[in-house]
């Protein structure tokens, strides 16, 4: 008998090859997601505020990065230090601000101030910098593509992945391993508990609220080489990032960040296999784990 | 920054002096005139505050005064017009606000004629407005056939580009050796209407469709639609999303490594500003007008530089132009009367700054030489905003589709 | 220690504790009893600190302290084991048993508690609530006895938990009121109540209707039964 050899061979080795670029793809749009996510459920957690200005802090992290290079020729890699400690210092100014004063009253307030503050922010920036957008260089040394087992990759994306992850452990561990984690754990889990046991949860939460804007900041860095850098660049980036803390869990931190993945691969998968549905499927996504798990994958009924 | 801003607001207090101005010399003008109502009122109806703002928004507004007072200096005491005020508002890109504020522009505020109004969808309402008043509208920034297709009519004209005129940019490519195309569109009308005008015109010119991939708008996330591009091996991948879409996307096509070669549907000079030039190397694209193609369009850029710190987009020096004609069409008229000013301008050959060969044909479409521009090498751009080489100049009877039949004037 | 005086509490509209008063001594155990409702949980909330739609005066130590934050009251010495335990499922034993500050210096070391709670011990590295109930009832005790609070507040110490568990907070509560800890308790099981107590309150529909010393609590408990409901 002769052996055969199939056409698709050849096809399912490319289909192969494209399906771990998408997975790459994916992984990369989800280290943006995971990263802005994680900042808005530490921020829901310990403060109960949906922060609607997450989307605003991760736009103005991309903005400032533009700005930062043209101005003061700071690059990209020391950016991805300064411009999250300047929006650490943004976001305690914020919760110190505004933030603070609404914290007794129905979550609604908070929600409704974040929402003004990022239109306000929007229009800030595209005062100041015009909507077309600021322009921005690619980071030296992650140029070009990069060969692994037979597939090529972008180097940039690939980059995206490793280093989203990175900060997601660091967080972990931070969370994890040492005190201030612990009562951060605390508090974001139940606050009224903490201060029942003697922790000063509102002395917390100003630094808190100003790491879940900085990560979220840290983002937008990231974003900076990669995307549009326009002031309304966080406007559907914030929708999305809803889903994801709802998929995941609100006040699950753990919960946003595999959601964060898990959406990224999501579109990379539903655009690459079912085009323009992509962006509905993040919502079809959600509304399936609402009804089979309303608390979120990592998510407790009772924080439900 | 400051020095930006300190220029606009000089340039708006000129702006509003000179329209307080204009309205102070009203009444003793009024006795004599041979206008409808002892006035000219330009409307510039377009997007003050979102995406389109920096390729037209307040700045158009700054051409079309630009307009008027070479009006008033190149006829002086024989102008007809003596009395123009200009009016501006904002659509916010929604054609429900467009209609609202296109009715209250003729109506209220006596517009004779609006200008500008980009986004096709807005564009399309305001043409409905214009041809139950009676009154003029001479549409620049908005892309659709269709303004001088199903919804054409008398009042209406299509001034500076469509998507045809911006496909035949594709016929240079293929016989540039670009045969197989896969085109990537945003799955709206502007990115469907731009899908096919580029695949007619890629047939045409002998060239070859492979792929034609939509993709979700907005969308922030192209670098799966570039590998399902790449997969066809195309020569081309030609790209019909514009604005943020349109920079998202060619920052994800760089960094992806894909070796096909990159073909813009749309650009604005406004785009290349903001992802820099580097990112748009090479890149050939159709435009329709560049400020640094001749001393001429220099001179005009150099005088919109002081007043706007910026340098014109191809929307800002035709919106001079649609202005300079409309007030050239009421001077040879006598009158702002509408149906007058129209007769002055159909089946004219038109030339100015903007209009190189302009011809207003019985569609309405003001067709004129259009241009294959080439993104500069960083080392090739010796000033800010200097970012295209012009490699090939198309006579405007080539540049612009066929009189569209579905159009019955 | 604890003395409260002329306190109502309402939410919103409905009022849920009217002009109540009652103090617990230094090394008293005294019980509220009443029934579902009553309003119980909401007098250990309102001195918590975490409610605070109050009226009347709440002092501790000789202290007012309705205007103080609950942290502040945590940290003066008072100490809340609530209905639902309270332990955190995202940390560990151990650092359930360490996340609140010492607040005073005749708190139980964690070696003293590991010894007293052999079985905190091996579990000090699960996770909170892969406890069973009891373990999370013990660990709730043990937390507020590291802090060293001088003032207990039990929410239901011994619902759904073994007769030997039981017991064996009995025998806790029974030694550190030798210390000069008071102890302010909500309890629907009777004969616990009876064992640690020395003083009950009645509350019915958010008011005292009877206080009774231990003694006279038992003479009159068929009756009293009936008449709570319990």
């Amino acid at each position: 008998m002769t052996r055969v050899v199939h056409p698709r061979t050849f096809g399912s080795d490319l289909n192969m090859t494209a399906f771990i670029q998408y997975t790459v793809q994916g992984l990369a749009a989800g280290g943006f997601y995971a990263l802005a996510a994680l900042g808005l459920a530490i921020i829901f957690g310990a403060l109960g505020v949906v922060n609607f200005a997450h989307g605003s802090a991760y736009m103005l992290g991309a903005v400032l990065s533009a700005v930062l290079l043209t101005t003061l020729n700071v690059h990209f890699w020391a950016a991805l230090v300064i411009v999250p400690l300047l929006m650490f210092a943004f976001g305690i100014l914020i919760e110190r601000l505004l933030v603070r004063w609404l914290l007794r009253l129905d979550v609604l307030y908070n929600f409704l101030l974040t929402f003004g503050l990022s239109l306000v922010l929007v229009d800030v920036v595209k005062n100041l910098y015009g909507v077309s957008g600021l322009p921005y260089e690619q980071p030296a040394g992650l140029q070009g593509l990069i060969h692994v087992g037979g597939v090529t990759l972008p180097k940039y994306q690939l980059f995206v992945f490793v280093f989203s992850v990175l900060v997601c452990v660091i967080v972990w561990v931070l969370l994890t391993r040492t005190r201030a984690g612990m009562i951060v754990r605390a508090a974001t889990e139940d606050p009224d508990r903490a201060r029942a046991l003697g922790i000063n949860v509102s002395r917390w939460i100003t630094p808190v609220f100003g790491f879940g804007i900085a990560v979220a900041a840290l983002s937008g860095v990231l974003a900076a080489p990669f995307r549009a850098i326009t002031a309304t660049m966080g406007t559907n980036f914030v929708i999305i990032l809803f889903a994801i803390v709802v998929i995941g869990g609100l006040g699950s931190i753990l919960g946003a960040v595999v959601a964060g993945f898990l959406v990224g691969l999501v579109e990379a998968y539903g655009q690459a296999y079912a085009g323009t549905f992509a962006q509905i499927a993040i919502f079809i996504l959600m509304v399936i784990v609402i009804l089979v798990r309303p608390a979120g994958l990592f998510g407790r009924r009772d924080a439900a | 920054m400051a020095h930006t801003r300190r220029k606009v607001v000089g340039a708006v207090a000129l702006l509003s002096s000179a329209m307080l101005l204009a309205a102070c010399a009203g009444p003793a003008a009024t006795s004599t005139s041979k206008l409808t109502d002892g006035k000219v009122v330009i409307g510039v109806l377009n997007d003050q505050s979102g995406v389109y703002k920096d390729l037209s928004g307040p700045n158009s507004v700054i051409a079309v005064q630009m307009a008027v007072d070479d009006y008033k200096a190149k006829y002086g005491d024989k102008a007809v017009a003596t009395n123009i005020q200009i009016v501006k508002a904002d659509t916010q890109n929604k054609p429900d606000v467009g209609n609202v504020k296109a009715e209250a522009m003729y109506d209220r505020q006596q517009a004779d004629v609006i200008l500008d109004v980009p986004a096709s969808s807005v564009a399309l309402a305001v043409a409905k407005v214009a041809a139950a008043k009676k009154k003029l509208y001479m549409n620049v920034t908005a892309a659709t056939t269709d303004l001088s297709g199903p919804t054409c009519n008398k009042y209406t004209f299509h001034w500076a580009y469509d998507t045809q005129m911006l496909a035949k940019g594709a016929n240079g490519v293929v016989a540039a050796g670009g045969k197989t195309w896969a085109i990537v569109y945003p799955d709206y009308a502007f990115g469907q209407n731009m899908s096919k005008s580029f695949t007619a015109a890629v047939e045409a010119a002998g060239g070859k469709v492979v792929a034609s991939i939509p993709t979700p708008f907005p969308n922030d996330n192209f670098a799966t639609f570039i590998t399902k591009a790449q997969a066809s091996n195309p020569d081309v991948i030609g790209i019909m999303a514009a604005g943020g879409d349109l920079i998202n996307f060619v920052k994800q096509y760089n960094t992806s490594g894909a070796k096909a070669q990159l073909a813009v549907g749309l650009m604005f000079i406004t785009d290349i500003h903001s992802l820099g030039v580097d990112q748009f190397t090479g890149t050939t694209f159709t435009d329709a007008w560049y400020w640094n193609y001749d001393k001429k369009n220099r001179d005009w850029a150099d005088r919109f530089l002081t007043l706007t710190d910026t340098r014109p987009s191809f929307a800002h020096a035709a919106n001079y132009s649609a202005a300079t004609q409309y007030l050239e069409a009421v001077q040879r008229a006598g009158t702002d009367n509408a149906d007058a000013v129209v007769k002055e301008l159909e089946g004219k050959k038109l030339e100015d700054l903007f209009l190189r060969g302009g011809e207003v044909r019985a569609d309405h479409s003001v067709i004129h030489d259009s241009y294959t521009a080439q993104v500069k090498t960083a080392a090739q751009v010796t000033e800010d905003w200097d970012f295209e080489k012009i490699i090939a100049t198309n006579p405007a009877k080539d540049a612009f589709g066929p009189v569209n039949p579905e159009c019955k004037l | 220690m604890l003395d409260i005086a002329g306190l109502s509490a309402s939410y919103g509209e409905a009022h849920v504790l009217n002009d109540v008063s009652l103090t617990v001594k230094p090394g008293e155990v005294v019980t509220l009893v009443g029934r579902n409702g009553a309003g119980k949980t909401t007098l250990l909330r309102a001195v918590m600190g975490l409610h605070r739609d109050i009226e009347g005066s709440i002092s501790f130590a000789g202290r007012r302290i309705e205007r103080l934050s609950p942290n502040a009251r945590a940290r003066a010495g008072i100490g809340w084991v609530p209905d639902d335990r309270g332990i955190y499922a995202s940390l560990t034993v151990a650092e359930n048993l360490t996340l609140p500050p010492v607040v005073h210096e005749s708190a139980w070391s964690t070696e003293k508690i590991y010894e007293a709670f052999p079985v905190l011990a091996l579990r000090r590295s699960s996770m909170g609530t892969q406890l069973s109930g009891g373990e999370q009832q013990m660990l709730a005790i043990a937390r507020v006895l590291r802090m060293g609070s001088r003032l207990l507040l039990l929410d239901e110490p011994s619902e759904g938990l073994a007769p030997v568990i039981v017991q064996r907070i009995a025998e806790i509560i029974r030694e550190i009121t030798t210390h000069d800890i008071a102890v302010l308790l909500i309890e629907q099981n009777v004969k616990f109540a009876t064992t640690v107590a020395d003083r009950h309150y009645l509350l019915a529909q958010g008011r005292i209707v009877e206080t009774l010393d231990n003694a006279s609590f038992q003479a009159r408990e068929p009756e009293l039964l009936k008449h709570l409901g319990i």
